[in-house]
C-alpha cells in the first residue's frame, strides 16, 4: 500500500502539479488523489491547527443522510411496477431487483452527465471540483418520477448544473437550489411525463420483462397512471371530504407515512426522511431552524386553513396530510437545508423555513394548477432568501451599535 | 470592578502546557532585534554592520515620527543588518561585548510618576525606546502618541493554549507593574481597565478597575474584554498593552535603565516534557541554544505566540520585542486513508461530524499542523459565529472583506476586531478559508482609507 502511494505521490502527482504534462488536468487529480488520502498540506499561517473537518467528509455525510430513501426508493419503485402490472410471484428479493433496473439507471446518468458538467468547468474555470456536485446528483434522481425517461435525467441535470449552479460561478455563488432547478425545469419542459397530477408507475415494456428473476406480468398492459395523494385531494369536488376521497384513491395516513404508494423514488416515506433527518440533526449537518420552522410553518398554514369558513375539502384536509402527502417533508430535510442557497442567519432560517412550509400549503391548497407546492415554495424562498438576510444583518448592526453606544455613555 | 462570564468560546485541548517554574535563562552573547516586527513601521537605520553600540543606543528610527526610537538591547557591536525583501531590515544581529557600557535615564518612584504630565510621559517612553509596547485599537497597530485614547486596557488574561500566566510573570515585580500602571493612567482621560481571568492571584492594583473574565477562549481577547467593557464605535481610541509590558515599563521608569529581562512560557507537543515551564530571558537574546535541546520531533515549528495565533520563527530566533510565550509542535505532513468517511476517531475535532467531538474531548491531544482538507468556495455554516463571543456575523463581515466594502465592514464591526477574533473561525471552517487573513486585509484597507 505505502509504496503504491510513493508512486502516486512522487511519480503520478508530478505530472499534474505546475509544470507537469498535464497540468490543465489538476483538479480531475486532485479530487482523486483527495478521495483516497487526505491531503497532507500543512496550515500556512495562524492558527497553526485546524479541525478535521472538510467539505469533501461534509457532503458525503449528506449522502449516508440519503441512504434509507435511496434503499426505500428502489424498493417501492419495484413493489409499485409489480403492483400495477399484476406481476405474479412478486417477493421483496423481485422487488428490489426491478426496483433497481429503474432506479440505478437514473442515479448513473446524473451523476455521470452532471460529473461532465463539473469537471468540464472545473477544468475551464481552474477550480477545484466541489463536492457539493455528489449530494445535487444524489438528491435530483430522489425527487423524480421512477419512470423518467433517461434522456430527460440527462437534461435535467445539465440544465441544473450549468444554469442552476455552474454559470454563478459553482458552489457557493447559486442563488437556487441546482437539484430543485434541474426538477423544476423537467416539470415545466416536460409536463406529461413528471407533471405532479400523475405519475407513471411503470410500463411492462422495461427491460427484462417476464425473465424468471424479475417475475412474470400477468397482463401486458401499455402503461399505467395513478393519480397522487395531491391530485386525489386536489380534485375532491365540493362538498365532498378529502379524507375519504383518499381513502377510496387507497391512500391513508399510515401507507402515506411508510411511503408504499406511487410517487418520487426517494420522497415517498416519511419514516426514511426522518432517518435522514435525524441523521444530518446528530451530526449538525443540516439546520435544524431551517427543518423545524418550516414543519411549524405547514403545520400553521394546514391548520388556519382548517379553520378558516372555506367550501373546499382541500383546505379542510386535517393538517398531518400536509406534511405527510408529497414531496414537501423531503423538500424542507434535504433541499430547503442546502446552505448556499438558503438565509444564512439563525433568524433567517427561522423566517426562510416558516415562509416554505406556508407557502407550500398555500400553493397546494390555493393554485390548483400546482398542486405540488414544496418544490415551488422553496425556489421561491430561494430567491427571498438573500431579502431575509439583508433585513436581519440590518437588524443587527442596529443592535450592536445601540449596545455599544449605550455601555460607552453609561 | 466587574466580573464577566464569556459564554461563547472553545478550547483547543493540546498536550504541553508549561509548569508554573520560572527557570533562568540568561548569559547568552548573541542578540537581535526585528525591526519587522513593529508592523507598517518604516524603519530609518542609524548603525552599520560593524558599529559597536552602548545598551540603550538607538538602532533605527521611525522615518514617519522621528521621536521614536528603537534601542539597543545590549552593548556590543553590530554583527549583521540582514534585509529581506525591498531592503527592508529584516533583522540586526548584534554580538555582546565583555564589558558593558549603558545610556541612563531619569528614574521615578510611584509617586514622582504621578507628577508628571502626559507630555512628559509620552517623551519619556518614546525616548526610551518603549513606547511601541503600547498598541491602539482600531488596527491594533503602535499606538499614535498624539491619539485621545478614551481607555488603556491591560490584557493580564490567558485563554489560548498556552498563553503565559501572568500571575507567573508578576511574581516579585509588583511595585514596577503599579508604576506602570500610575504612567498609563497620565496617557488617558478614562480609565484603565486590568484585564484578569477568573481564578488567578493577581491582586488589585490602584489606578487601574480591575475585572475578572470567566469561559473558554478567547475568553482572555484584548477584543473581547474592550466588548463587555467599553465598544469600539468609529472614531473612537483605546490604548492596549499586555500586562508583562506594563512590567517593562515600570521597571525602565525606576531602574532608570532599559529593562533587561523577561518571562516566556515555552509549552506545546514538540517540547520535552521537562522543558516546558517558564524561563527568564534576556530581552533580545538568542533562544537557539533552549530550543536545541528543549525540542524533539522530526520537524517541528516554533511560533512566536500560542497555537492559534503567532508567527513561525526559526528555532534559532532570539526574544522578540512583542510577546511572552513560545509554542512548537510537529509538522504534520500524514495523509489519511479516505478520511471522508472514517468514523473520525483520531482526528481532533470540534465538529460532531467526526466521532473524536464527542469521545475526545476530555483528553488533551498530540496535534500537528496538518490543514486537513483542502481549500474549498466558502459556504455559510453558521460555525464561525459559534465560538465568536464578539457578536458578529463572521460570514457577512467575510463577504464585505471579499468585495473590499469597507462601509458595510465598519457597520458589522470590523473595527471592534483583530484578526487574532477570527482563529476559532479558521480552525473550525470546513472550506479551510484564510478568515484571518481577509479580515486582516480588510482592516488594512480601511485604515488605509480612513473611517
Amino acid at each position: 500500500m505505502n509504496a503504491l502511494f510513493d508512486f502516486m505521490d512522487k511519480t503520478i502527482a508530478p505530472l499534474f502539479e505546475k509544470g507537469g504534462k498535464f497540468e490543465r488536468l489538476y483538479p480531475l487529480f486532485e479530487a482523486g488523489d483527495t478521495f483516497n488520502r487526505t491531503p497532507g498540506d500543512v496550515t500556512p499561517s495562524a492558527p497553526h491547527v485546524r479541525d478535521s473537518i472538510d467539505q469533501k467528509r461534509l457532503m458525503i455525510f449528506v449522502i449516508y443522510a440519503l441512504i434509507p430513501c435511496i434503499l426505500f426508493g428502489i424498493w417501492n419503485a419495484g413493489n409499485q411496477f409489480n403492483l400495477a402490472n399484476n406481476v405474479a410471484n412478486a417477493t421483496f428479493t423481485t422487488d428490489m431487483l426491478r426496483g433497481a433496473t429503474m432506479v440505478l439507471p437514473i442515479i448513473f446518468v446524473s451523476y455521470a452527465v452532471g460529473g461532465i458538467w463539473e469537471v468540464l468547468f472545473a477544468l475551464v474555470r481552474r477550480h477545484e471540483i466541489n463536492e457539493g456536485f455528489l449530494v445535487t446528483g444524489m438528491l435530483f434522481p430522489l425527487v423524480l418520477p421512477p419512470t423518467l425517461p433517461l434522456w430527460q435525467v440527462a437534461i435535467g441535470i445539465s440544465f441544473g448544473i450549468v444554469i442552476g449552479k455552474e454559470i454563478f460561478g459553482g458552489v457557493g455563488f447559486n442563488i437556487l437550489n441546482p437539484a430543485l432547478t434541474a426538477r423544476a425545469f423537467l416539470f415545466f419542459a416536460f409536463p406529461a411525463q413528471i407533471s405532479g397530477d400523475k405519475v407513471w408507475v411503470g410500463t411492462a415494456k422495461t427491460a427484462f420483462e417476464n425473465s424468471p428473476i424479475f417475475g412474470t406480468v400477468a397482463e401486458n398492459i401499455d402503461g399505467v397512471t395513478m393519480a397522487t395523494p395531491l391530485a386525489v385531494a386536489a380534485a375532491a369536488e365540493k362538498g365532498s371530504d378529502a379524507v375519504t376521497a383518499l381513502g377510496d384513491a387507497g391512500f391513508t395516513l399510515a401507507n402515506m407515512t411508510i411511503g408504499n404508494i406511487p410517487g418520487c423514488i426517494g420522497s415517498t416515506s416519511v419514516i426514511a426522511i426522518l432517518l435522514g433527518m435525524g441523521f444530518l440533526i446528530l451530526t449538525g449537518i443540516a439546520s435544524w431552524r431551517v427543518m423545524l420552522s418550516g414543519i411549524l410553518g405547514c403545520v400553521a398554514m394546514g391548520w388556519l386553513f382548517n379553520v378558516l369558513p372555506l367550501d373546499n375539502p382541500f383546505a379542510a384536509l386535517p393538517f398531518v396530510y400536509h406534511i405527510v402527502m408529497g414531496g414537501f417533508l423531503f423538500g424542507i430535510v434535504f433541499m430547503a437545508t442546502d446552505p448556499v442557497s438558503a438565509a444564512a442567519t439563525n433568524t433567517g432560517k427561522c423566517i426562510y423555513g416558516f415562509l416554505i412550509g406556508v407557502l407550500t400549503v398555500l400553493i397546494r391548497v390555493a393554485n390548483p394548477a400546482y398542486p405540488e407546492g414544496a418544490m415551488l415554495a422553496i425556489l421561491f424562498m430561494n430567491v427571498m432568501a438573500p431579502l431575509i438576510d439583508h433585513f436581519v444583518v440590518q437588524g443587527h448592526i442596529k443592535k450592536r451599535t445601540a449596545y455599544a453606544r449605550a455601555l460607552n455613555n453609561a | 470592578m466587574a466580573n464577566f462570564k464569556i459564554k461563547k468560546g472553545f478550547d483547543v485541548k493540546v498536550i504541553g502546557k508549561p509548569k508554573t517554574t520560572v527557570e533562568e535563562y540568561t548569559s547568552q552573547q548573541l542578540f537581535a532585534v526585528y525591526p519587522s516586527e513593529f508592523e507598517g513601521l518604516k524603519p530609518r537605520l542609524k548603525v552599520k554592520a560593524g558599529d559597536t553600540v552602548k545598551r540603550g543606543d538607538v538602532l533605527f528610527e521611525n522615518k514617519k515620527n522621528e521621536k521614536m526610537v528603537f534601542r539597543s538591547p545590549c552593548c556590543g557591536s553590530i554583527k549583521a543588518v540582514n534585509l529581506g525583501a525591498r531592503r527592508f531590515p529584516v533583522e540586526i544581529l548584534i554580538e555582546r561585548a565583555a564589558e558593558e557600557k549603558s545610556i541612563t535615564f531619569e528614574t521615578y518612584t510611584r509617586d514622582s510618576v504621578g507628577q508628571l504630565s502626559r507630555e512628559q510621559v509620552v517623551d519619556h517612553l518614546l525616548n526610551s525606546g518603549l513606547w511601541p509596547l503600547i498598541k491602539q485599537r482600531p488596527f491594533n497597530k503602535i499606538a499614535d502618541p498624539d491619539a485621545d485614547p478614551k481607555a488603556v486596557f491591560i490584557n493580564a488574561a490567558n485563554s489560548a493554549p498556552f498563553q503565559a500566566d501572568f500571575s507567573v510573570v508578576l511574581k516579585g515585580d509588583e511595585e514596577a507593574f503599579q508604576v506602570g500602571i500610575n504612567a498609563l493612567a497620565k496617557l488617558t482621560a478614562g480609565k484603565v481597565h486590568l484585564c484578569k481571568s477568573v481564578g488567578s492571584d493577581i491582586p488589585d492594583f490602584g489606578n487601574a478597575e480591575s475585572h475578572t473574565f470567566a469561559g473558554k477562549h478567547p475568553s482572555g481577547n484584548t477584543s473581547v474584554h474592550i466588548n463587555r467593557i467599553s465598544p469600539i464605535l468609529p472614531g473612537d481610541t483605546v490604548y492596549t498593552i499586555t500586562a508583562q509590558d506594563v512590567v517593562l515599563i515600570g521597571k525602565l521608569l525606576t531602574t532608570g535603565e532599559l529593562p533587561r529581562t523577561k518571562i516566556i512560557a515555552l509549552a506545546g507537543p514538540a517540547v520535552k516534557e521537562e522543558f516546558r515551564q517558564y524561563y527568564k530571558v534576556q530581552i533580545g537574546a538568542s533562544l537557539e541554544e533552549l530550543l536545541n535541546k528543549s525540542l524533539e520531533g522530526d520537524e517541528v515549528r516554533v511560533i512566536n505566540g500560542n497555537v492559534l495565533w503567532g508567527e513561525k520563527v526559526s528555532a534559532d530566533t532570539c526574544v522578540p520585542f512583542y510577546g511572552s510565550e513560545f509554542f512548537a509542535l510537529e509538522e504534520d505532513r500524514s495523509r489519511h486513508l479516505m478520511g471522508w468517511t472514517m468514523p473520525g476517531l483520531f482526528q481532533y475535532s470540534s465538529h460532531r461530524v467526526n466521532l473524536s467531538s464527542v469521545m475526545g474531548l476530555g483528553h488533551e491531544w498530540k496535534l500537528g499542523t496538518n490543514m486537513h482538507g483542502s481549500h474549498r468556495a466558502m459556504v455559510v455554516t453558521g460555525w464561525m459565529d459559534k465560538y465568536q463571543p464578539l457578536n458578529i456575523m463572521t460570514d457577512f463581515l467575510i463577504r464585505a472583506a471579499l468585495a473590499h466594502d469597507t462601509d458595510e465592514m465598519i457597520q458589522l464591526g470590523i473595527l471592534e476586531t483583530d484578526p487574532e477574533d477570527f482563529a476559532l473561525a479558521s480552525f473550525v471552517d470546513p472550506h479551510k478559508t484564510d478568515v484571518c487573513g481577509i479580515i486582516k486585509r480588510g482592516l488594512n484597507e480601511i485604515e488605509e482609507e480612513g473611517i
